[in-house]
């Protein structure tokens, strides 16, 4: 039995020693030699590559369907399609952060061993299929991102920055632990295939299930609602949907932009991973649905209206972030399979939308990119790169014939086929009002006769192909959408079967 | 039928050099290659050769999108080459839409040149392509209005000249497209992503600082009321499984679920017609596009509104059409009479026009909800007519602009005696646009009023009215501009048309004496497929 784990785990434990042996070969190589800078780029790439390595391994796994060390982890179609997904951003964030460091000088090569530990706990985190295995996952991820957005040590935004998200960041882990230890406390177990079947018993398996039966009229039953109200909390703060974002703005913007970056892409799919198994599989009731529909509904109105006024490019797009989710818990409200699918869809959309435009904000820097303002004379200096912002900017607010189109169409349509009428009408106007700061950019860049002339610094190759790889992506995943929607409906159902 | 003759010897000719070239290539023998079944082989000679057996839509939809393609691969410098690259490519489409009209089957309402490329089949959405009598004429109003557009911009736009190009082959394959799908939701797609390009001519090559506040207008507006139409048509799918017209149009809904669906589609075109209350995007949009921007607004993007109606709205919710017919006429008249009223008392050339093709176009609508042969055909008509007319108007107000580089109307007058030639083609548009007797509005409103006079005589009477009034301000905006006192108001040299801008006013000036003198040439090919349509809704 532990053979087979262990070859399941190979990926994992893989990505685990290598971090390790980074973060040695780091610690030896900067005390030896006293020359910081191309450390950093030698142990990104060395990171890169071993993220390479660990998903060819992922790929070379011979077992496709497997409950591992004793029921505590899972791997199926899901999982695997999410941890490609998560791997691959993972090295697109390293890729884009290179030449970060050179221009910066930052001599912290833990940043990128931080990452690839991150990258690890968020692997277990989506595979997790128990209660206490999903909650140190989610801490030992946690604890890397706190140092990470705290990594730039000279600037106090990055420090005050680190300095909220670990004091918020741990209030919520509390209260995650908290509704884990009330539904063990009223179950008594903790692994989430037990609690499916407890959870589903009062509705199938009456006479099968040996184990609490529940119902609504009993007192255990309030108790189990507010651990997973809890649950639900601690993960919702997680995604930054909107009564618990309050950390995102000002963390997304005093982090170092690659940080932001990271932020913005992997913790959002490995959480949706989790939420999805936690949520769909295994609490899956319709009592905890209309939390996330005011989620959703919340998130969707103040990430249109509060971007609104916003200057600074982080903060925007971090409010955008926040629209987004928005629109991913419409899917996720829906709870039915075409829910999950219009989920997943859009999270691989937003992802690479996402590379996209931080890539940018990476690549354009003399001194700054900080205001949106600064893109004005852009269209001139850089006409290929206005037009990828542009692109990019009308595909977020979800105009066809772009990517962000065929999500937002999908994640509609699943809302309407539960009967989420009221959700679908919300997400039409705020996609409206959301497009107004959207085309924004394009105005900035196109229209208005710029204020200022900066010229940036030419890009590197790596972000380049970048670049251009994700953009071709938005542009064109138009004319062939079938086979992501066949990789999604497959993750569905393996989830939901 | 000398028509459809010249198109068949043309298919045959083709075929019989085809025959004679390809065959031998790949049959050394003489015959067909073994392995192949005969169906095989006829689709492979169909793929190699388009005229083989029959036209291809989607190689007209690419066509532009390739010239776009190919001219952003040329240096800027070469502003020459990549002027005539675009012309070229968007002549050729025109030519090659020509012959869908020639191959055009007048006896058949079902859709022609259809056809299928899978794209979601696991969602059952597929691009469906084909051409009906409806469709037709905007698909070659579309490819006619670009080579002019880019003929306009020719030397009078001074920067970003290639993305000018590039803007305007893109703008042509998607509305090619819009006019071309029988799919709905990717009509939708199509519909609503046009707006990308038109938000980029406006804002980019607009004239003054209030394009931003248009261009923003535009967007939003649109994308407003196109969202509920994507509502509508996820309903659609998710009730019927389907989003293919030609199954939808076998669907019945019921009479509830019509009328929800129909308001949402009606909050979609009636952005794009204008209807009244959501019209003033219009006007700010045609004042700041630059000249050829306008002449699509005009010409095309207008008509996706009354397309849309036509092509959706009427076969597919026959019930709630009925229900709503008296909504439509009220707020059409209304537009006519206040939009009429207000374009008299406008000082701005384009707005003049802007506001007059709300009228013109609320016309149409009246037209299209009498559901009868008249007043449908008078209404396709009457949108191809204005097309026509209120392009050429804002040409002539372009070439006026581009001169005195002013368009308000007070600076102007005395042009008779300085631009001859342009105050003649001047008059004839003016007189086209208040329906002259011999120019092809004429034969549309007067069937738009013949198809009304029949389902509701106030109606009609008030329609009749806002010609009356078209009159009025057509002849005054004439008059000020046209004749009195001579102004050379800080402008000491004075040129009238050349060479370029009179060869761009000549077909216009052709299409609407035809349309107005033989318009059964255009009708003919209208009647089987509209007649259907009225068939189809029970509208009798």
């Amino acid at each position: 039995m532990f053979d087979n784990d262990f070859i399941a785990l190979l990926p994992e434990m893989f990505l685990i020693n290598a971090t390790i042996l980074l973060l040695i070969y780091g610690v030896v190589y900067s005390t030896v030699h006293k020359v910081f800078e191309p450390l950093v780029r030698n142990v990104a790439w060395l990171g890169f590559s071993s993220i390479l390595i660990t998903l060819i391994l992922l790929r070379g796994s011979p077992l496709t369907t497997a409950n591992l060390c004793y029921n505590n982890l899972i791997i199926d179609n899901f999982t695997y399609f999410f941890k490609v997904g998560l791997l691959l951003s993972t090295a697109c964030i390293i890729l884009m952060s290179l030449q970060y460091f050179q221009q910066e000088a930052l001599t912290a090569f833990e940043s990128i061993v931080l990452m690839l530990m991150s990258t690890c706990s968020m692997l277990l985190m989506i595979s997790a299929y128990d209660l206490i295995a999903m909650y140190l996952a989610i801490e030992l991820q946690s604890l890397s991102f706190y140092v990470i957005a705290a990594s730039k040590r000279n600037s106090e935004f990055s420090t005050e920055a680190g300095l909220k998200y670990f004091i918020l960041g741990a209030f919520s882990s509390g209260i995650l632990l908290f509704g884990c230890s009330m539904i063990y406390g009223f179950t008594g177990v903790t692994n989430l295939e037990e609690l499916a079947k407890i959870f589903t018993a009062p509705y199938v398996l009456r006479p099968l299930s040996d184990s609490v039966m529940l119902n609504s009229a009993d007192a255990s039953w309030s108790g189990v609602f507010m651990g997973i109200l809890f649950i639900a909390v601690g993960f919702l703060f997680k995604i930054t949907a909107v009564p618990f974002h309050m950390w995102a703005p000002d963390v997304y913007e005093g982090s170092p932009t690659y940080v932001t970056a990271f932020f913005s892409i992997a913790p959002k799919i490995a959480i949706f991973a989790n939420m999805l198994r936690v949520f769909i599989y295994s609490f899956y009731d319709p009592t905890w649905q209309q939390l996330f529909v005011f989620c959703s509904i919340a998130s969707m109105v103040l990430g249109a209206f509060a971007a609104l006024s916003q200057n600074k490019v982080k903060r925007l797009l971090a409010y955008s972030s926040i629209g987004h989710v928005g629109y991913l818990l419409i899917g996720f409200s829906c709870g039915t399979i075409e829910g999950i699918q219009s989920l997943l869809i859009g999270l691989f959309i937003y992802v690479l939308m996402t590379i996209n435009i931080f890539a940018i904000v990476l690549a354009l820097r003399k001194n700054r990119f900080k205001y949106i303002s600064d893109l004005g004379a852009l269209a001139k200096t850089n006409p290929i790169l206005a037009i990828t912002i542009s692109i990019t900017m009308f595909s977020y607010a979800g105009i066809p014939p772009l990517a962000g189109f065929c999500s937002k169409f999908y994640l509609f349509f699943a809302a309407l086929g539960c009967g989420a009428y009221l959700l679908a009408f919300i997400g039409i106007l705020t996609s409206v009002i959301s497009c107004f700061y959207y085309i924004r950019f394009v105005k900035i860049m196109y229209f208005d006769t710029p204020k200022t002339w900066i010229l940036y610094k030419p890009m590197d190759r790596e972000k380049s192909i970048l670049l251009g790889i994700t953009l071709l992506g938005i542009t064109f995943f138009f004319l062939n959408p079938s086979p992501l929607f066949l990789v999604t409906h497959q993750m569905a159902l393996s989830l939901c079967i | 039928l000398p028509k459809r003759q010249s198109g068949v010897t043309f298919r045959k000719a083709c075929e019989l050099a085809f025959k004679r070239s390809i065959p031998p290539f790949f049959e050394p023998l003489g015959a067909k290659p073994f392995f192949l079944k005969n169906k095989e082989y006829v689709s492979m000679l169909q793929n190699i050769n388009p005229f083989y057996s029959s036209l291809s839509l989607s190689a007209l939809i690419l066509f532009p999108l390739l010239g776009g393609l190919f001219v952003s691969f040329i240096t800027e410098s070469k502003i020459r080459t990549i002027r005539i690259v675009g012309l070229c490519t968007s002549f050729i489409t025109f030519l090659y839409s020509l012959f869908f009209w020639l191959e055009f089957d007048n006896s058949t309402p079902k859709f022609q040149f259809v056809e299928t490329i899978q794209w979601l089949p696991y969602s059952n959405i597929n691009f469906v392509l084909g051409l009906d009598g409806i469709s037709l004429f905007f698909v070659i109003l579309t490819t006619f209005l670009v080579p002019i557009c880019l003929l306009v911009g020719w030397s009078s736009i001074q920067k970003s000249k290639k993305e000018y190009i590039i803007a305007f082959l893109v703008l042509e394959s998607l509305m090619i497209a819009v006019f071309c799908m029988l799919d709905l939701l990717l009509f939708y797609v199509f519909f609503e992503s046009v707006l990308i390009p038109m938000f980029i001519i406006i804002g980019v090559w607009g004239s003054r600082q209030r394009k931003i506040q248009a261009a923003y207008q535009f967007f939003l507006y649109t994308l407003f009321g196109s969202l509920f139409m994507l509502l509508a048509i996820l309903l659609i799918f998710f009730q019927t499984g389907t989003t293919d017209l030609q199954i939808l149009l076998t669907t019945e809904f019921s009479e509830r679920r019509q009328i929800l669906l129909w308001i949402a589609f009606f909050a979609s075109f009636a952005v794009k017609v204008p209807m009244v209350p959501v019209h003033i995007w219009l006007p700010e949009a045609h004042v700041e596009a630059p000249t050829a921007g306008s002449v699509i607004l005009a010409g095309i993007l207008l008509k996706l509104g009354t397309y849309g109606f036509l092509r959706f709205s009427i076969p597919m919710f026959p019930e709630a059409t009925l229900y709503f017919t008296p909504f439509i006429y009220t707020l059409s008249v209304i537009a006519i009479i206040y939009t009429s009223l207000t374009t008299i008392r406008q000082i701005d050339l384009k707005k003049i026009i802007a506001y007059s093709s709300v009228a013109h176009m609320n016309f149409v609508t009246i037209g299209m909800f009498s559901l009868n042969m008249q007043g449908i055909e008078g209404s396709i008509l009457l949108m191809l007519s204005h097309g026509l007319v209120s392009s050429a108007l804002f040409l002539c107000v372009g070439a006026l602009y581009d001169r005195h580089k002013t368009r308000l109307v007070r600076y102007y007058g005395g042009l008779a005696q300085t631009m001859p030639i342009f105050s003649v083609i001047f008059l004839f548009f003016t007189l086209a646009n208040m329906s002259l007797p011999g120019t092809s509005s004429f034969i549309g409103e007067f069937l738009i009023l013949v198809g009304a006079f029949q389902r509701n005589t106030l109606i009609a009477t008030l329609a009749a009215l806002g010609m009356i009034l078209g009159a009025a301000y057509s002849l005054w905006l004439y008059n000020r501009v046209v004749f009195g006192n001579f102004q050379p108001n800080f402008i000491n040299k004075f040129s009238d048309l050349n060479r370029r801008e009179v060869f761009i006013f000549l077909p216009f000036i052709l299409g609407v004496i035809w349309m107005g003198v033989y318009p059964e040439v255009f009708l003919e090919s209208m009647h089987t497929s509209v007649s259907n349509l009225i068939q189809h809704g029970k509208f009798y």
